[in-house]
């Protein structure tokens, strides 16, 4: 009988695990680690930031921090403000990754979240517009990953939907006479947001088996990814499949309606925390 | 500002509301400052460690110092190096964009490029000394620091977690490098303070930031500069900053221990 070591063969090894349907964690192929997120006023607060969170799955750290600043909308969208999220991957967060610019993970998960907030209308760009053509705000959100162990962009997408529950705006207001924006830094408002989508990953092996939340090693043991968007609604908001094996609509109906669950368990998540921080 | 096609780009140009505030908000600050009792020079503020908590670097520590400043550290062990010679430390230091209290720092740009590599020389110079590096020849050992908030003392800071997440990992060093922060504020006869918060590092006068290594009571680095008045002054803050390691080094030795018995357990279990 053969015995095949974690590092010499993984994929004999956990094809081992998988046939008992089960994971060399201790999972279920359906099951997803640990999730805890810190927002706002709780501890590993980003004081500097206008709203952040810190979201760990399993091991995956991603930090989010959201910085609010006044720009002129552009010429061809006078009522849209901006929303630009950015995606970082520095060298502490794993080996692989080299300082210096973002690199080509970085670039994908940077455009998938600008296509989420986009295809979710999680924030409407109109609704950041203060005065049409002159003013609106600019909502940056950096996303720093601090420690990763796969499931990026799961941990991403909910850590910026926490940071944008926390954000508050102050007030502005733009003086008629003299034409110069007033902000009074004490009378703030939360961010109006419409939709809280939430991801859901799958890791596809051996072009057949699903599996959720997947690990480092997983993801680079598998034959490909899927990435699906849902809202609160229960309604698909976008589907990342960056090529990888083909998956048959039947597995892919299966992969939604987890998305499905998985939406509702963060949301109660996200809803226990944000109650026990604001203030009575 | 040229295109940085790397990263989504927003508007051009934009400002902090804090920028349009007006007088209100530094008025505020003024009374602030003030009205607060004169800080006492010689406190230190409350040091938070904790080394140990990242998964996938070798050796790793988060220190938060109580005026808000937080850095995480990773640290890996000797990696074969291309070129012979002696084993080499390579260090580099990043700011979170949202670090600092005022403007968004834009990620791609020349100036926080050059700040970032400055501080990462800086880093390198402090921890030299306290790595055995004649003991990796032909390896490379890298550290690599983010600054998650700026509260002041920012670099000081970051040289004890890198020390720290340099332990962590195994890497054989004579002993931690402890970081400490001094400034001098403007006014004529101002004593230096340690450990600056950030308003007060602001409008300081001058800078200083100290690396020692304290069970060998050797000065890794100083830094610094600025008016800051005739020699004795300066020598007066070199041995403020020295007590101030000192008086750090317990808890940076404690959280060492710590994370060694976490990971004993961890084995066990």
């Amino acid at each position: 009988l053969s015995i095949c070591s974690r590092t010499v063969e993984p994929l004999e090894y956990y094809r081992r695990f998988l046939k008992e349907n089960c994971r060399p964690d201790g999972r279920e192929l359906g099951e997803f680690r640990t999730t805890t997120v810190n927002i706002g006023k709780c501890l590993c607060s980003i004081t500097t930031a206008d709203g952040s969170a810190l979201v760990k799955l399993g091991n995956t750290t991603v930090i989010c921090g959201v910085k609010a600043e006044l720009a002129a909308p552009a010429v061809d969208s006078a009522n849209k403000g901006y929303i630009v999220p950015n995606v970082e991957l520095p060298s502490l967060c794993a080996e692989r990754f080299r300082s210096g610019p973002p690199g080509e993970e970085a670039q994908a998960a940077s455009q998938f979240i600008a296509d989420v907030i986009e295809n979710s209308q999680m924030i409407v760009k109109e609704d950041l517009c203060i005065a049409n053509g002159k003013l609106a705000w600019v909502l940056y959100c950096d996303i720093i990953c601090l420690d990763y162990d796969g499931n990026l962009l799961d941990a991403s997408v909910f850590a910026l939907l926490a940071a944008l529950k926390n954000v508050q705006l102050p007030l502005v207001t733009i003086n008629e006479e003299t034409g110069l924006s007033e902000v009074n830094l004490k009378q703030k408002n939360p961010l109006i947001i419409r939709k809280h989508p939430v991801a859901t990953s799958f890791a596809i092996f051996d072009d057949t088996l699903l599996i959720v939340d997947p690990t480092a090693e997983e993801e680079d043991l598998a034959t490909g990814t899927v990435t699906i968007v849902t809202d609160e609604e229960g309604r698909l908001c976008s589907v990342h499949k960056p090529g990888g094996s083909p998956l048959t609509g039947a597995k892919l109906q299966d992969c939604i309606t987890r998305a499905i669950t998985r939406h509702k368990e963060v949301k109660k998540l996200i809803d226990k925390v944000i109650k026990s921080i604001t203030p009575k | 500002m040229p295109l940085d096609h790397r990263r989504l780009c927003g508007p051009e140009e934009s400002q902090p509301p804090a920028l349009w505030a007006g007088t209100a908000a530094e008025d505020d600050e003024d009374e602030e400052g003030t009205g607060a009792a004169p800080r006492d020079p010689c406190a230190l503020r409350p040091l938070f460690a904790r080394a140990g908590l990242l998964s996938q670097a070798q050796g790793s520590a988060y220190v938060e110092l109580g005026s808000g400043t937080k850095v995480l550290c990773a640290a890996w062990g000797p990696r074969e190096a291309a070129e012979p010679g002696p084993g080499r430390l390579l260090c580099e230091f990043r700011r979170a964009p949202f670090a600092g209290r005022g403007a968004r720092g834009r990620p791609g740009a020349v100036a926080e490029r050059e700040a970032e590599r400055e501080a990462a020389a800086a880093l390198r110079e402090a921890l030299e000394p306290a790595v055995r590096l004649g003991r990796y020849p032909r390896a490379r050992l890298a550290v690599s620091a983010l600054l998650l908030q700026d509260g002041g003392s920012a670099l000081a800071a970051a040289v004890s977690a890198a020390a720290l997440a340099l332990a962590d990992a195994g890497v054989e060093m004579y002993d931690l490098a402890v970081g400490c922060a001094l400034c001098r504020p403007p006014a004529p006869a101002a004593s230096w303070m340690l450990q600056p918060a950030e308003p007060e590092e602001r409008r300081a006068a001058a800078r200083l930031t100290l690396a020692l290594l304290p069970a060998l009571n050797q000065v890794s680095a100083v830094l610094g500069g600025g008016r800051g008045g005739p020699p004795e002054d300066w020598a007066q803050a070199l041995r403020l900053g020295l007590d101030g390691c000192h008086r750090q080094y317990p808890v940076l030795r404690q959280s060492l221990l710590r994370a060694s018995q976490r990971r004993d357990a961890a084995a066990a279990a």
